[in-house]
């Protein structure tokens, strides 16, 4: 056998004791919301709801930057698609979330210059192959990628890449969890907080949250185990009445977080209100460029100022992923709306709920 | 349809793609062949068993590691005639090339189309040639067809899996694709990932001359093995359970899948196949396809279940259960 699988089987084993572990410990019914779209793939992918005991409800929270992202955000990539002389570049999950009236891949097939790209430095080589156009890039994302965004619009001055800009719809994770902890007939007995967000941020981010709702928080990576390791300890306090915040994740993440990627991110960008898909707007909750990197605001330099739009009607993303309702709740789940024909953005993301559901179970 | 304009979607291989061929093309050439949804059709002429099948090569970028466009036409088709369990003999070759291609890189792959024909053992015996003016074409695209002879006595249709039907795969999964995402522009990576693109009919030969029964063959290409076991469990309405633990993946290709956040089991593979045997014909079968040179790392993956007609459940290795769903949305574009 060769090492890999000799790893693998270890960590399935692994994996199967903490399951029995967690069947010993769980008596209390309880609700726990893993925050990050990515833990959301991986709950689904490895099968996690499948063993938990029937008490315990994962909720799949608004940690999806594609299923957070604001209607009028959406038409506002798609009006950029239309401009003549623009290439849109876009992170590939975007491409087909319907906007009022269209989606980028359906500009694409238009004709539109839209071009699918892995990161911000892939946006700023099409800059500089392109002088002679402009080029936009959709910034949507958490703690995660805003650093590497700003660093690409250093990198966009330092080069004097005058044709390049985004149009930022960054979002922030703490703010959102302090809103959801605010918001009428929301019940969470635990939070699995994100673990690439928390590299960034650093356990302190959460203290606040913490301390001002007592509620069981870990910290947890992708991998089943990390996973399974935190749903045992939220178990395990709420069996306790002993809420704590936790960090399950310690090999990646400090206490501190990142430093010196918080900093280029401050350089670049300040905290601004932001409208979340189907939440609403939540204060202090976005980033949006600092007055000295306006030049680089595609919002600015196009003119371009979108009206609020209302959400497709009967899509209940935002009540889901609030963990007020989950896919099964919604009209249009499997019926109008399918990952071929998605009525919302949580049916078109890898990361979304309605498409894991969909897909997975 | 529900789309006014053919989106990239539509060429995916997964639901998109499937939904426009029944919906759109099926319905307008119906008949037994077509009907069948098979890699290649297989047509019967005066008593002789014929597989003829085509494909076409749009693959982006033109060259990539352990491979380029042109040896992933010759095998591509060679494979898709495979899997009707015949022997492929002859080829022809349509390409059409955008003007400015340099000579010397339309020679390259010319010659390793023409090594990739002498490997497998088949002639290309007729052929075109166009060329379009900059822009209405990338590079180069490559046209394969092919026919192939079926062995008297030789059933093999993805509608002819049964219940008690073991499943095997004939290696690593979601190296091609990987190899070529590793390789296009912007999203260089190292990672030492070649193309798994490889001849097959030797292993097909191997097989079906064996006394072992085999029910189905397919290469499970564009939408990778999830979508596959799909085709196969709707055509043949049966359910299948496949073995987490079993899946023979590269680490490589597991930890660029999971930088990405892609699923190796929606990603192209142009060097293997699965073949559905009953059980008692199974290990036998393991251990033809694992002689050959391109099937070493042979597994056998799952079962062929009579519950759940037209799902197919993944066993994970924390002991949980999941759905394999048919590939919806693009992963990759243009991987081959
Ligand atoms: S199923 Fe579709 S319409 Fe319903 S909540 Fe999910 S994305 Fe919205």
């Amino acid at each position: 056998m060769s090492l890999k699988y000799i790893e693998e089987y270890r960590d399935a084993l692994l994996a199967r004791g903490l399951v029995k572990k967690i069947h010993l410990v769980s008596k209390k019914n309880l609700r726990l919301m893993e925050v990050c779209g990515t833990h959301t793939t991986s709950i689904f992918r490895h099968g996690i709801r499948s063993v938990l005991p029937e008490g315990i409800t994962l909720l799949s929270g608004p940690g999806c930057p594609v299923c957070v992202t604001a209607q009028r955000d959406m038409d506002a990539f798609v009006a950029f698609a239309r401009v003549k002389n623009v290439i849109v570049t876009t992170f590939g999950d975007l491409m087909r979330v319907p906007g009022s009236r269209s989606t980028l891949a359906r500009e694409k097939a238009s004709g539109a210059d839209v071009r699918i790209v892995y990161s911000i430095s892939d946006a700023l080589a099409i800059a500089r192959e392109n002088k002679a156009k402009e080029v936009v890039f959709c910034a949507v994302g958490f703690e995660t990628t805003i650093p590497t965004i700003a660093a690409g619009i250093l990198m966009g001055i330092k080069e004097k890449l005058d044709n390049f800009s985004i149009y930022s719809a960054h979002k922030l994770t703490p703010p959102a969890l302090a809103a959801l902890m605010e918001t009428e007939g929301v019940s969470i007995d635990g939070f699995i907080l994100p673990g690439h967000v928390s590299v960034i941020t650093g356990t302190r981010a959460y203290q606040d949250t913490f301390e001002k709702y007592d509620i069981p928080s870990v910290i947890a990576g992708f991998e089943p185990v990390d996973i399974l390791t935190a749903i045992l300890r939220l178990i395990q306090q709420n069996e306790a009445g002993a809420p704590a915040l936790e960090n399950a994740y310690a090999r990646a993440v400090s206490d501190a977080g990142n430093e010196k990627a918080k900093q280029i991110m401050n350089q670049v960008f300040e905290i601004c209100d932001a409208t979340w898909r189907g939440i609403g707007q939540i204060p202090s909750s976005g980033m949006q460029l600092k007055q000295a990197f306006k030049k680089f605001d595609a919002a600015i330099k196009f003119g371009m100022d979108m009206p609020d739009v209302p959400e497709p009607k009967g899509c209940a993303c935002g009540e889901i992923l609030m963990g007020l309702k989950t896919p099964y709740d919604c009209a249009l789940y499997k019926t109008k709306c399918t990952p071929m024909t998605p009525v919302g953005p949580c049916m078109v993301s890898s990361e979304g709920s309605c498409a894991a559901f969909y897909r997975y179970s | 349809m529900t789309e006014e304009k053919i989106l990239l979607d539509h060429g995916s291989g997964g639901k998109v793609s499937h939904a426009l061929f029944s919906d759109m093309i099926l319905p307008l050439f119906e008949n037994p062949e077509l009907s069948k949804q098979d890699d290649g059709a297989t047509l019967d002429i005066d008593g002789t068993k014929l597989a003829f099948s085509t494909d076409s090569y749009v693959v982006d970028p033109i060259f990539f590691p352990g491979g380029n466009i042109g040896d992933l036409a010759v095998n591509g088709t060679i494979n898709d005639i495979a899997m009707c369990g015949a022997i492929p003999r002859f080829i022809s070759v349509g390409l059409i090339i955008e003007e400015g291609l340099p000579v010397k890189t339309l020679k390259t792959i010319l010659e390793s189309m023409a090594r990739a024909a002498q490997k497998a053992g088949v002639r290309i015996v007729t052929g075109d040639t166009k060329v379009v003016p900059q822009g209405k074409a990338d590079k180069i695209f490559i046209n394969t067809s092919g026919i192939g002879v079926i062995p008297p006595h030789t059933d093999v249709s993805g509608c002819n899996a049964v219940p008690g039907d073991k499943i095997i795969v004939s290696g690593t999964i979601a190296d091609h694709g990987i190899a070529v995402l590793s390789s296009r522009e912007g999203l260089q990576f190292d990672s030492n990932i070649q193309t798994d693109s490889a001849p097959l009919n030797k292993m097909v030969q191997s097989l079906v001359q064996s006394d072992c029964d085999v029910h189905v063959l397919r290469d499970p290409t564009r939408g990778g093995l999830g979508t596959t076991l799909n085709e196969i469990a709707a055509q043949s309405r049966v359910g299948m359970k496949i073995d987490e633990l079993s899946l023979p993946i590269r680490g490589a290709v597991r930890g660029t899948c999971e930088l990405l956040g892609f699923d190796p089991l929606y990603i192209a593979n142009e060097g293997k196949l699965i073949a559905f045997v009953p059980e008692r014909d199974a290990q036998k079968a393991l251990e033809i396809i694992q002689q050959d040179e391109f099937g070493k790392e042979a597994m056998i993956i799952g079962d062929v279940t009579r519950e759940d007609p037209g799902s197919v459940f993944l066993h994970t290795a924390i002991g949980g259960v999941r759905i394999i769903d048919m590939l919806t949305g693009d992963q990759l574009p243009r991987i081959c």
